[in-house]
């Protein structure tokens, strides 16, 4: 089996950070909001099992452990924000959700 | 891990072990005031073991943490922002309804996060730091549950989130062409430059500029300062901002950041667009929260003139700025968050707008007078901390001939002076007859915030006419490598 050469991984994540971004900016429902983040949290992740790969490492996969834990916990606490922004606004779009203003 | 290693975390593992002492207790028994108590304790044991870590420092306690005098100074800074802040909240509490204990809990987490970035010299601790604190900053925001402190919460968490991607795209990249994530092995390694390091390092800039709300990123401030209850926007704006500025200093510092000319132009961009940004934007803002988080921006402009001019000379001046920073602000939200709005029951709204704040003079002397002190020294009207923290910061900008930054820095200062100074005219104007007058008495003021701010009122004179001292301590113990 070829390695897949460094350059490519690192596109492939650049390509999903990127899809990521443009969800958290284009979206209007906020599940799809944490959607996107997820995608690019986990881009990243890729990105470091790449890098770990190309020297040999096992630091980048220790890395994706961690990021995979931080983003079960961000997940976990952006939906239980969702069920109370829900609850106070009866609705899931972030247009609707502002208040804040000024 | 030796038994010393453990004995130079100790600072770290206190406050650890207070959180889940709260933790059982509550299960047990719920107490507001015996976990406020227990914070505090922990808080104290902390700050107590902080002579004891340095006799055995500077060490570096496996590849991850380095315990040195920056990094106790700078948990020292976080420590007592804690304390005050819980103090603050015990008093703000009261007056909201609803469970009160866990806010705790969050608090002492998020500075163990804090702590344990100031400490960092692996990007794997700087990640775990950096999350704890925003993981518990998010459940700290939308603690009360009201429409705005929900709305604010999430929109922290996605900013938050967004920015930490962006962060760790940027040690990913870099990790990928140097092969190692340990700062001090950075160092050696990153002057072979290279085009992913460098696009890796501009990532890096971007994820820690949303943290510390400098200019194209701090759309979320002023959204998250006004919908956090008084007491957590404190917390944000100092433990977070110091702790977020230490990592700054040491990581940039370490890996010779400003050695390349565009990172270095880049970042003075960012840091005149803050100055003034922050400024112009606070000019019209008819909310108090508002505008101390637009202020905020432009004092973290500041402090990069500190950082650009790097060396001793900056990061004492950076060091001094951000303790000055940090007792006015605490001062600030501490009355914002503890005055009940005029015409309101106990629980109701916060006093955030400027005409809630007309003619307290006349209502709380004693009040009114702390706040002008604070809006003062965030002005840097001499005899205050902020005064001495801008001359530092002048000083430094000086002394390594960045002209265009320092004249920003004295340019926007100028621009601040007339919000600070309408506020301050507000609460001298005699109030409308009848409007904004208290029903009767003034209810008795919680004892232990005045306490509190009394203890800020004095820390903010005594930095502005003595500070010798501080200087003196900072100079002996913050040194970089």
């Amino acid at each position: 089996m070829t390695p897949i050469p460094m350059d490519q991984g690192l596109l492939l994540a650049a390509a999903l950070f990127f899809v990521g971004l443009a969800g958290v900016l284009a979206r209007r429902n906020v599940i799809f909001i944490l959607l996107s983040i997820e995608i690019m949290v986990n881009a990243a992740g890729l990105a470091f099992v790449v890098a770990g790969s190309r020297w040999q490492q096992p630091d980048g996969q220790l890395m994706f452990i961690f990021i995979l834990t931080m983003a079960a916990v961000e997940v976990s606490l952006g939906l239980a924000l969702v069920l109370r922004l829900y609850h106070n606004f009866r609705s899931l779009d972030v247009d609707r959700v502002s208040n804040l203003k000024g | 891990m030796s038994g010393q290693d453990f004995i130079c975390l100790l600072p770290l593992l206190l406050p650890a072990a207070a959180a889940v002492l709260i933790m059982l207790e509550i299960s047990v028994y719920r107490s507001h005031a015996a976990a406020c108590i227990l914070t505090l304790a922990g808080i104290g044991a902390a700050a107590a073991s902080l002579p004891l870590a340095a006799a055995y420092g500077p060490r570096q306690v496996t590849s991850l943490l380095v315990i040195d005098g920056f990094a106790l100074f700078y948990i020292g800074i976080i420590l007592a922002a804690t304390f005050i802040v819980a103090i603050l909240s015990y008093a703000y509490l009261r007056r909201v309804p609803g469970q009160r204990e866990e806010l705790y809990l969050l608090l002492l987490l998020a500075a163990v996060g804090a702590g344990v970035m100031v400490a960092s010299s692996h990007f794997a601790s700087l990640f775990m730091g950096l999350e704890l604190l925003s993981s518990c900053l998010f459940a700290l925001i939308a603690y009360p549950r009201g429409r705005d402190n929900i709305e604010a919460g999430f929109k922290y968490l996605v900013l938050a989130s967004v920015s930490t991607s962006f962060l760790l795209f940027g040690m990913a990249l870099v990790y990928a062409q140097l092969g190692t994530m340990e700062f001090t092995r950075l160092a050696a390694a990153g002057a072979t430059g290279g085009i992913i390091y460098q696009a890796g390092l501009g990532l890096l800039i971007i994820g820690l500029g949303f943290k510390l709300a400098l200019v194209p990123f701090h759309m979320w401030t002023p959204d998250v300062y006004q919908g956090a209850p008084a007491p957590v926007t404190a917390f944000v704006a100092t433990v977070s901002k110091v702790g977020v500025f230490g990592l700054l200093l040491r990581f940039f510092g370490q890996v010779g950041l400003l050695g390349h000319a565009h990172m270095f132009f880049l970042l003075t961009l960012i840091a005149i667009a803050s100055m003034f940004a922050g400024n112009l934007l606070a000019l019209r803002q008819k909310n108090v929260k508002r505008l101390l988080a637009y202020s905020s921006i432009s004092h973290l402009g500041y402090l990069l003139v500190a950082f650009l001019a790097g060396g001793p000379l900056g990061t004492t001046a950076a060091t001094f700025y951000l303790v000055a920073y940090s007792v006015t602000i605490l001062g600030a939200f501490g009355i914002v968050g503890t005055i009940p709005a005029p015409g309101e029951a106990a629980g109701g709204r916060e006093a955030d707008a400027i005409d809630d704040y007309r003619g307290l003079f006349w209502r709380r002397p004693w009040l009114a007078g702390v706040f002008a002190a604070t809006l003062f020294s965030l002005a840097g009207i001499p005899l205050t901390a902020g005064f001495i923290g801008k001359f530092y910061l002048l000083d430094a900008g000086a002394g390594s001939s960045l002209w265009l930054l320092t004249l920003s820095l004295v340019a926007s200062s100028g621009i601040g002076l007339y919000y600070y100074l309408r506020l301050i005219t507000v609460m001298y104007l005699r109030p409308e007859s009848g409007a904004g007058e208290e029903a009767g008495r003034p209810a008795a003021y919680p004892w232990a915030a005045s306490l509190v701010l009394a203890a800020l009122l004095m820390a903010i004179i005594w930095l502005g006419v003595y500070p010798a001292p501080l200087i003196d301590a900072i100079r002996r113990t913050v040194t970089l490598p």
